[in-house]
């Protein structure tokens, strides 16, 4: 018994070991415990997580545009001199504002037009709508007042009922038209600003495909998705934001395919929506997004429609925001981000090569310089000798360990490419020239660096510049950095601990509910045929089962 | 409580991390790859001889010199072009009785410590092996983790060291010995080499065994033959000449690469080339004796003659040629059987392993003292050589 009992303590480690199994529960513990801490300290953009604040509710779904209630709405009065005056009042003082009073000749009546400078086309506004309303607009036009649009050849006309709102619409392009006796105001003419014509999109250049990218115009741009094909299945919802100044925003789905839950969950992230202005469609994004403290992207951006029209068919949600060409498509996979429509417009052999080629450059783009470090400072039973030789002979004259080397000429190296986007495009191509030739080769003479490590960094470099998507290209330059800072530390070990933590956080993302590995974590054998490899279009019939669409058959 | 806590914790793991460094860090220049390993008998080198007339010694007795071969040579600041070309490796020796021991002494000389990831070869002197066995030799080698199982080893008929030496100034001899074992696929006179994780094997079931031989002549290093390495002593006991080197790698499958040289009717070399070659030993049990049948086929074609008058393609010539080399393997081999069996009495051609396998119960009756009742079998071997081919010439 007490043999037994003495063989037992003599299997009971030392304190050491219990010393090293605490550390290694209390640290993934203190972990998560920052973490949480750190999300609910700066909370969400989105007013759901920070109940305590006095957060306005939802701006107006429909069209009718609902002014915040600082004052009192104050409707028309009937009276034209009272009703232009309060106008005159209130945004007179804009020195590009008009106001041209004119009398409707067979009526006898008042009436004002309202336009500000620039966002009318003039001819249109002073020939044709004046001539009508000066000299052949009747009695019949107007009443019964109520129903003035039937009556009147405007295609776009609206009424105001609220000043504020009039206002408001009036300062943002519209015609305006004020007359006497009527207790409304007309919004005639929607505004025709000056837009650019439609371009290739800069950030997402294909081979082949179409070369038509969004602009700045909302209007345009839903035009542009409506011609991508006949359906009455693609519905589009205009809703407003910004506290300050009211943009629009144009949800955009399929009716018939959307999985209604996630178009739910979408409405709701966007209706709570709670900031001054909207700048640009990343707003939307850093808003709307599920871990503002993970460094990979919730929500794909993309210039191109062709994409957008085709993620609306897998079941997903595109936002697209007045003022910038960038939709975002919503809910977004990590492997989404490494593929490119041309997979499919080509045919599925170089389509399916491409794709790996990219998974393998994203590999390299995250990890090369890691492993440069841990093989040189840790390994070198790893490199092949005749490579191990050649190395150490390259590198007897640098004086830096491996991490500060290779810090040298990725610092370097980052730099040059953001230098590289302010510049003109002439200029861009000579710094590309000035900093791959001359400093990598300078680097190399001076001493500062080994020229194996200039290929490391230019493999680098080129494997980041093949993600299609800018934006993910962005999180793995963050993360090489963290993966060199392992790697410096630990070794291979370090290395491969990066890797396993980076699987860990992507396991356990979400985007809008979809896990963001998927369809590899969860498993989904379905949606692996449009994975690492694209299979032949003929070989998919069904959507992404991801997207829990209504409709999974591509095939009739 | 939380609040107060988080920077606290914040700042221990910041301190952990940027307080202990780089663990284990060493950056690859800053370490001496060995790349050759030479053990010779015990001789003091000029420098030890020196040091050790000023009384710079520890304790030791003089057993082994352990000759390391470390790439490259540290060149300092830029290298200038031209010039006589200075060499690419370096040699430094140590003697005492420990192989590790004498490694850790280099450190007292060097400014970079050796590693041994990248070791390729090792060579052993016979006369190493007549004293030490090969057990006591490989011990550290083996227990040594940063080696790898895949190095190779041969014996060395001269000293060693000096096969770690070149002429040549632009190549490494370490690397030079490794390559050339890519010339089994011209010749079987190259052995099969045998690497650690082999040679463990081999050791630990104390079986006799054969080893690539080297022979070094002024600076240059040839393989020539193989050495015999007993089982049960793991001493060295013999060499066998190139032929039966030859013979030795045919008979255990191992080659199928090769000539064979006969001399015809007007006492006139031709030559045979062989193409495909294939044994089979197969063991046989008679009450308790063992004996073994083996046969050799091989297929290939006349590849030189130097007799013009020959009518090269009749039907009877081919089989009068064929005789003629028959005869000539027979006799190789039979040389080659007689030196394993009654010279050397070791079994290095796998007769043990054809017996183990075909009856595994009669060989663990006579494991034990294989070697022994290998000398004492009966061996009767097949010849079946074809020639098919006459390469291409014109009457």
């Amino acid at each position: 018994m007490i043999s037994l009992l003495s063989s037992v303590i003599s299997h009971i480690p030392g304190w050491d070991v219990f010393f090293q199994a605490g550390i290694a529960l209390l640290i993934p513990l203190a972990v998560s415990r920052i973490y949480k801490a750190l999300y609910s300290l700066v909370g969400s953009g989105r007013a759901v997580e920070s109940p305590g604040s006095s957060a306005k509710k939802r701006k107006g779904q429909s069209d009718a545009p609902v002014s915040p209630p600082p004052q009192a709405r104050q409707g028309f009065s009937g009276n034209y001199a009272a009703d232009l005056q309060s106008i005159k009042s209130a945004i007179g003082r804009n020195s590009d504002l008009h106001f041209k009073e004119f009398t409707i000749t067979r009526l006898q009546k008042q009436a004002v037009l309202i336009y500000v400078d620039g966002m009318q086309n003039d001819r249109i506004l002073n020939l044709q709508i004046m001539q009508f309303l000066m000299l052949e607009a009747t009695a019949d036009s107007f009443s019964p007042s109520g129903s003035a649009g039937q009556q009147l050849p405007f295609s776009q006309l609206s009424e105001a009922s609220d000043l504020a709102d009039f206002n408001k619409s009036v300062l943002y392009g519209y015609a305006g038209l004020l007359i006497e006796g009527l207790p409304q105001g007309l919004l005639i003419q929607p505004p025709e600003g000056d837009s650019r014509s439609l371009d290739e999109p800069v950030s997402e250049a294909l081979l082949r495909g179409p070369r038509l990218g969004f602009s700045e115009s909302l209007n345009e741009n839903t035009s542009i998705l409506r011609r991508q094909g006949r359906s009455d299945q693609l519905e589009m919802v205009t809703h407003r934001a910004g506290n300050r100044i009211q943009k629009d925003l144009v949800i955009a789905y399929m009716k018939d395919i959307v999985n209604p839950e996630l178009l739910r969950e979408v409405e709701s992230r966007i209706s709570k929506l709670d900031i001054d202005f909207l700048a640009e469609s990343g707003y939307i994004e850093q808003l709307i997004e599920d871990n503002y403290l993970s460094p990979f992207q919730q929500v794909q951006n993309t210039e191109r429609p062709d994409r957008v029209i085709s993620a609306l068919l897998e079941g997903r949600i595109a936002i697209l925001l007045d003022g910038t060409p960038f939709a975002l498509i919503v809910p977004v996979t990590f492997s989404m981000l490494l593929q490119s429509p041309e997979d499919y417009y080509e045919r599925w052999l170089p389509g399916s090569l491409l794709r790996m080629l990219r998974f393998a450059a994203s590999f390299l783009a995250l990890m090369a310089p890691a492993l440069y470090i841990s093989f040189i400072s840790f390994h070198p039973g790893l490199i092949p000798t005749e490579l191990a030789l050649s190395i150490i002979e390259t590198r007897q004259g640098v004086p830096f360990p491996s991490i500060i080397e290779v810090l040298i000429l990725e610092v370097s190296i980052e730099i040059l490419r953001e230098a590289g986007i302010r510049l003109p495009k002439p200029v861009g191509q000579a710094m590309g020239i000035v900093g791959g030739l001359i400093i990598g080769d300078a680097a190399v003479n001076a001493g500062i660096v080994s020229p194996f490590l200039v290929i490391v960094v230019a493999v680098t470099a080129i494997s980041s510049f093949s993600i299609p998507m800018y934006s993910a290209g962005i999180t793995l330059r963050i993360l090489r950095f963290v993966g060199m800072g392992f790697a410096a530390l630990l070794g291979m070990f370090g290395t491969i601990l990066f890797f396993l933590m980076i699987c860990s956080h992507l396991t356990k993302l979400k985007s809008f509910g979809v896990p963001y590995l998927t369809p590899v974590s969860p498993f989904r054998a379905r949606d692996w045929k449009d994975l690492f490899f694209r299979a032949p279009l003929a070989l998919m019939k069904r959507r992404p089962a991801m997207m829990k669409t209504q409709d999974s058959k591509r095939k009739s | 409580m939380c609040r107060r806590l988080m920077p606290l914790i914040l700042c221990l793991f910041l301190l952990t991390v940027t307080q202990s460094g780089c663990w284990s860090s060493k950056e690859i220049e800053d370490l001496a790859l060995y790349t050759g390993l030479a053990l010779d008998t015990g001789k003091l080198t000029k420098a030890e001889q020196e040091l050790e007339e000023q009384g710079v010694t520890y304790s030791k007795r003089d057993k082994v010199t352990a000759t390391v071969q470390i790439v490259p040579v540290k060149t300092p600041g830029m290298e200038k072009k031209g010039g006589p070309q200075p060499l690419h490796y370096l040699n430094i020796s140590g003697t005492g009785d420990s192989v590790f021991e004498i490694f850790r002494q280099y450190s007292i000389r060097n400014e970079r410590p050796i590693v041994g990831h990248h070791l390729k070869i090792i060579v052993v002197s016979t006369e190493l092996l007549k004293r030490q066995s090969m057990e006591q030799l490989m011990d550290f080698v083996l227990r040594d983790n940063d080696i790898r199982p895949s190095t190779m080893v041969f014996i060395s008929q001269s000293r060693a060291e000096e096969t770690l030496v070149s002429k040549r100034t632009d190549e490494i001899p370490s690397f030079h010995l490794r390559d050339m074992i890519q010339g089994q696929k011209r010749t079987s006179k190259v052995m099969k080499p045998v690497i650690l994780s082999e040679l463990d094997a081999l050791m630990h079931a104390k079986r006799s065994y054969a080893l690539q031989n080297l022979v070094t002549a002024d600076g240059e290093t040839e393989f020539t033959g193989a050495a015999v390495v007993k089982g049960d002593t793991g001493h060295w006991i013999g060499t066998l000449s190139q032929e039966d080197t030859e013979c030795l790698s045919w008979l255990t499958n191992k080659s199928k690469a090769g000539a064979i040289k006969a001399y015809d009717q007007d006492n006139e070399p031709m030559t045979y080339e062989m193409k495909d070659m294939k044994s089979k030993i197969k063991a046989r049990i008679d009450g308790d004796d063992i004996s073994f049948d083996v046969s050799i086929k091989t297929e290939g074609r006349l590849i030189e003659t130097w007799n013009s008058s020959s009518d090269a393609d009749s039907t009877e010539y081919t089989e009068k040629v064929e005789h003629i080399f028959g005869a000539k393997l027979e006799k190789m081999t039979e040389k080659m059987m007689e030196k394993l069996q009654k010279e050397y009495k070791a079994d290095v051609a796998g007769f043990g392993d054809a017996l183990s396998i075909q009856y595994p119960r009669v060989w663990k009756k006579v494991q034990d003292h294989w070697d022994d009742t290998f000398s004492r079998s009966k061996i009767n071997i097949k010849y079946d050589l074809k020639i098919n081919d006459f390469g291409s010439f014109t009457e």
